[in-house]
């Protein structure tokens, strides 16, 4: 252990800091229980009455959301795990003329910004008839999650040993019997993090089911935006309601990081990413 | 491998790339084609596209939203580097100068935790925050500045200034924890020679830290620059461009070309530009890293 020594002021600012980083999380917490009265006299000042019932109002607004977004992404992370570890596996350890040509067409994917399909895929799925139903965004998702799974995948399923492949097909195992009952059960730690990296940026995701989606199936973002419209015009009445739903809407992430706070922090500082 | 077995294994292969490869061509090679395609017609997105050339590109320089949008997309890359960086590492350097291990641990965790904030929260949370009776307004009144008070998002002169800068303090987690890790690799006997030469404190930043942590600078500074200028959801959401269009950035414009005038084909002529520029940028970038190393 190397000795640091952080002066007084330094330990000063560096706590000044972490108030102002952590006072967006203070602002949502205690407003989220306070009566519209409070609200309107300070939006800075702890409430003096916590009024819980402003749990109940924004679970109103936006649970049906959660459940929306709930289904979109479940459906759409299973798939994209799926379909991106198969590709993986066959990228990886198969042989078949083109591979080389067509892995370049998914990984060239890498380079493709959302914005220059954004407008295509929005009249595509209009085009189809399904702006009313799950799969106006499952489908695109699904699309959009392949290029950097399987670019992830690929490099763990590389890294494993040949010798458990060659065991397995002395065995008597085809490629099918092969990925499932030896390569799956020794990724499940990494495509748990795959999930979850989906997960994240899909339940962020605002722009794509604007654009795609009708009200009636809207997401949580969708909700969020919404909520916040409908906020202003009832006076003061609702903002209480609305930083309740924003701190619901935080939950999931919440967990997840929990989870994977440790792997999440330990791998970016251990330096593995780099150019 | 006899032949036989080598076409199973190569059916194989192209039968577990197969559902990827349906989606792919579906959902993102074909609207990719459309979008190059469109770039050169008139496409309204009901009638056939007519092929009209470099008429969409010839209207690209005459079209002053798209003037004042490139203008403000600078102005937001710049500022956003600036902040993508100073402050993190900042922290980052702070941190790390702590003596203890544990107190490294719990300020790290602690400065990261904004992260399950969802981004959509932090947008509406701050166009919130920027009202005219909204917190900012009332906490600039409460220590006695109440002559500073602005129309944040409604003052054409500020409101863009008022989007970048949202997100106060701005230390983002990720920055924070490569520039740490960057930090932490920088070896015990450079340290050491460092400390022999009389190098400590600020010297030691600016002669040691700093020039180590060129890697995660240009790695922090590549993806800011292609990330900013891809922004749209910040001004859609806050301003949707106004007032005017002061606050329109080239992604923007494009979705409103597009969704609200329908003029598809011009929308995908701008697409096109901004995909180049970026591709060009990310090009550059990536041969920069690989001749260096």
């Amino acid at each position: 252990m190397r000795a640091h020594r952080l002066p007084g002021a330094g330990q000063l600012l560096l706590l000044l800091l972490l108030v102002f980083n952590l006072l967006p999380i203070y602002f949502i917490l205690e407003n989220s229980v306070k009566s519209p009265l409070e609200f309107a006299s300070s939006t800075l000042s702890f409430p003096k009455a916590l009024q819980w019932s402003n749990y109940g109002a924004a679970w109103d607004k936006v649970g049906p959301s959660l459940y929306h977004t709930s289904v979109i992404i479940a459906a759409s992370v299973v798939a994209i795990v799926a379909f991106s570890a198969m590709s993986a596996y066959s990228f990886s350890k198969l042989r078949f003329p083109l591979k080389n040509t067509l892995f370049l067409l998914v990984f060239g994917l890498l380079l493709i910004p959302g914005f220059l399909t954004l407008i295509p895929l929005y009249l595509q799925i209009k085009k189809l008839g399904l702006s009313d139903s799950y799969l106006a965004l499952i489908l695109p998702y699904i699309a959009g999650g392949q290029a950097f799974s399987i670019f992830v995948l690929k490099t763990f399923f590389e890294q494993l040993p040949d010798e458990i492949f060659e065991a397995a097909r002395i065995d008597g195992a085809g490629n099918i019997r092969i990925f499932s009952t030896v390569v799956l059960p020794l990724s499940v730690p990494i495509c748990t993090t795959v999930a979850i990296i989906n997960i994240t940026s899909l339940w962020n995701d605002y722009l794509l089911p604007s654009l795609l989606l009708d009200r009636s199936h809207q997401t949580i973002t969708m909700a969020l935006v919404a909520f916040e419209a409908a906020a202003g015009n009832y006076g003061l009445s609702d903002y209480g309601g609305m930083m309740a739903a924003y701190l619901i809407a935080a939950v999931p992430l919440l967990l997840l990081f929990s989870l994977l706070m440790r792997n999440f922090v330990e791998g970016i500082s251990s330096g593995s990413i780099k150019m | 491998m006899t032949g036989k077995a080598k076409l199973k294994t190569a059916l194989t292969g192209y039968a577990f790339i197969l559902p990827t490869f349906v989606f792919l061509i579906w959902f993102t090679y074909y609207p990719v084609y459309q979008a190059l395609i469109g770039a050169f017609t008139d496409w309204d997105g009901f009638n056939a596209p007519r092929y009209i050339g470099l008429d969409n590109f010839v209207r690209l320089f005459g079209d002053e939203v798209l003037r004042q949008s490139t203008i403000n997309a600078l102005i937001w890359v710049v500022l956003s580097i600036v902040l993508a960086v100073v402050p993190p590492f900042l922290v980052a350097e702070l941190i790390f100068q702590l003596r203890q291990a544990r107190a490294q641990y719990i300020y790290r965790t602690l400065f990261v935790l904004p992260i399950v904030i969802p981004g959509i929260v932090t947008i509406l949370l701050w166009r919130f925050l920027y009202q005219g009776e909204g917190a900012i307004n009332q906490l600039l009144e409460l220590i006695g500045l109440g002559s500073l008070q602005q129309l944040w998002l409604g003052d054409p002169n500020i409101a863009l200034y008022s989007i970048i800068l949202m997100g106060f303090p701005w230390i983002s987690a990720f920055n924070l924890l490569i520039f740490y890790s960057g930090l932490q690799n920088i070896s015990t006997e450079v340290l050491e020679a460092a400390k022999l030469e009389g190098a400590t404190g600020w010297k030691r930043v600016w002669r040691i830290d700093i020039p180590s942590s060129f890697p995660q600078l240009r790695l922090i500074i590549i993806l800011t620059l292609i990330g900013s200028l891809q922004n749209i959801v910040p001004p859609l959401i806050m301003t949707n461009g106004g007032p005017g269009y002061s606050t329109y950035v080239p992604i923007l414009h494009m979705y409103n070309v597009s969704t609200v005038n329908g003029e598809f084909g011009y929308g995908m002529s701008i697409a096109l530009v901004m995909f180049v520029v970026i591709l060009l940028l990310t090009l550059v970038n990536m041969k920069l890293v690989k001749s260096e190393s």
